[in-house]
């Protein structure tokens, strides 16, 4: 059973008050997210994912679709008692020290106050921000708040968690730190569903990722599927000369990087194999053959680019 | 155990507005005036003039100072809670604290409900210890323990609660503290002032039926804090309440403003 199940969600905004215009944030958008992964959606600005994930959680209402959080629709808030959400730009009240925003957070997602004490300790340890928790939280910088939004958000230790740009102001290390956590936390059978402009991070620890354009969704999967070219070959051998690279130039059109490095477009397994068969006869050892991988973020522009 | 951690977060919010130390501060001097006015050779003087005109002359010096407190009680009211209160809802609805708070396990119903009996709990613990100490000080000084004073406090708080439905109506609809302070100084301070003097003053200067139709009309739906004054006036000084209309239809605004504000509120995308 999906953690969270969408089918033809919809919504559309008014673009001013009283006008008839509308504005088409999700358009008919349908995915599942499975227990245990990091699912990760990515577009461009104004693509539809803060909206997505604020119908997720019943911040925004949806126009037309279905949404299924734990298997049930959401039609009352009892659900959200197993959610934990850091959205982006978050603000909390200033005059509360980062321990008592815990505290009032933790009390409003349903723990007790024994609870409360106990995982306030615990997460402002994990985020590092033992050594604050007295102080206001205006005083705060920004990768601080960040820190202690996401210690909000797992207080209540949730089943699913909902991150907006968690690592949005965030120095690398204090970014690494939170990879660590949701890294954990997955190992823990915990849902995560991310939302992030970082397309490296995304990378790095998603499972499934979707990517949404002007409301819809445009593809997705995980992120080897994603980044995967299926016919070139990046091969790495022992050094050629030159009279070998102007063959592979020539004959198999091969792309040079270095005297040690080319990549090789095959449009079928024999022609892969004829290539292998040529540096073999020419004495060339093969030291690797692996399929060409994109970064997620040259897919992403090549695939946004061409939709714009 | 959540509705009451939110109310109570409206508590740390005034708390952390120093307008309500302000509040504090000034109704602690008050208190104090009362406690060394008493003690002034002059006031004692006064006392004990009217006590040799008899027991009547104390109760009419005591309901005296009682009467003034009340409206110096609905001024600081006014004055400091209004302005205190009116960020509540607005500063609640800023983006990026709703969305936390709408992601947890609270109905949108119990967020307005719990904004609005926090800061109506609020008013009433501090005209309790504002109207309750200056109560102490002037009975135990004059001997005079005039009880129906302590009503003033529900009343006060009820018609703080009144205009504070209205403030958290359009801190919903607007997420303005500006227009909300605004708006319920106008009402206070002009519309209601000018619809209680329509019969003995507005009337006398329009004549067109039509129009004083219109202004009783809106005498009758909006709310009227002037009249419920006069009704907790009455009751201090032991006189007859001519009519509880004012607040029957002041308490139908207060719930007309809060479920429109509630209806607002559950329907809104944020």
């Amino acid at each position: 059973m999906p953690v969270i199940s969408t089918k033809d969600l919809t919504k559309e905004y008014q673009s001013r008050t009283f006008s008839k215009d509308k504005i088409l944030a999700l358009s008919n958008f349908s995915f599942d997210v499975k227990s245990g992964e990091i699912f990760g959606i990515l577009g461009p600005n104004g693509a539809g994912k803060t909206t997505l994930i604020k119908i997720l959680l019943g911040i925004t209402f949806r126009t037309k679709g279905e949404v299924q959080i734990f298997g049930k629709e959401i039609n009352d808030d009892s659900y959200k008692l197993k959610i934990g959400y850091l959205p982006e730009n978050h603000r909390f009240p200033s005059y509360l020290t980062g321990e008592q925003a815990l505290n009032f957070y933790g009390m409003l997602g349903g723990m007790n106050r024994i609870d409360v004490k106990k995982k306030s300790d615990e997460y402002l340890k994990i985020v590092d921000m033992e050594k604050w928790r007295k102080t206001k939280i205006k005083k705060y910088s920004k990768g601080m708040l960040q820190r202690l939004g996401l210690a909000q958000a797992l207080m209540n230790d949730p089943e699913l968690i909902f991150l907006d740009e968690p690592t949005d102001g965030v120095d690398p290390i204090g970014r690494k730190q939170i990879r660590d956590v949701l890294t954990h936390l997955k190992n823990n059978g915990k849902t995560i569903f991310l939302n992030s402009h970082l397309l490296s991070e995304v990378e790095l620890i998603c499972d499934r990722v979707a990517i949404l354009n002007k409301g819809s969704l445009v593809t997705s999967g995980t992120v080897d599927e994603l980044t995967s070219v299926s016919d070139t070959f990046r091969f790495t051998v022992s050094e050629v000369n030159d009279d070998l690279i102007q063959s592979l130039l020539n004959t198999y059109k091969a792309v040079i990087k270095s005297q040690k490095e080319f990549t090789f477009r095959a449009e079928t397994g024999e022609d892969l194999n004829k290539l292998i068969d040529f540096l073999r006869q020419k004495n060339v050892l093969i030291l690797g053959i692996e399929k060409e991988k994109n970064t997620l973020e040259s897919m992403f522009i090549n695939l946004i680019g061409s939709q714009n | 155990m959540r509705f009451l951690t939110l109310m109570f977060s409206t508590f740390r919010e005034a708390i952390a507005k120093k307008i309500f130390l302000g509040f504090f501060i000034i109704a602690t001097i008050i208190i104090l005036f009362f406690l060394f006015l008493i003690n002034v050779d002059s006031v004692e003087g006064m006392v004990n003039m009217m006590e040799s005109s008899g027991e009547e002359g104390v109760r009419q010096l005591v309901t005296g100072f009682e009467v003034g407190m009340i409206n110096l009680s609905y001024l600081l009211v006014i004055t400091f809670c209004f302005i205190a209160v009116s960020s509540f809802i607005p500063s609640m609805l800023e983006k990026g604290n709703i969305d936390i708070l709408l992601s947890k396990p609270v109905s949108r119903t119990n967020i307005i409900l719990a904004k609005f009996l926090g800061g109506v709990l609020l008013i009433f613990l501090s005209l309790t210890y504002l109207i309750g100490g200056v109560w102490l000080i002037l009975s135990a000084k004059s001997g005079f323990w005039n009880v129906p004073f302590l009503y003033s406090i529900p009343w006060l708080t009820l018609s703080f609660a009144i205009i504070y439905a209205l403030i958290i109506l359009i801190g919903v609809t607007s997420q303005s503290t500006i227009l909300s302070i605004i708006v319920s100084m106008f009402l206070v301070f002009v519309i209601c002032p000018v619809l209680y003097v329509r019969e003995t003053v507005i009337f006398s200067l329009v004549t067109n039926s039509t129009i004083q139709f219109i202004i009783n009309f809106f005498y009758y739906i909006l709310p009227k804090p002037g009249d419920i004054n006069q009704i907790i006036t009455d009751i201090i000084t032991g006189s007859p309440v001519k009519s509880y209309m004012p607040v029957y239809s002041s308490v139908l605004f207060m719930f007309a403003a809060l479920s429109l504000s509630i209806f607002y509120f559950r329907r809104k995308d944020y």
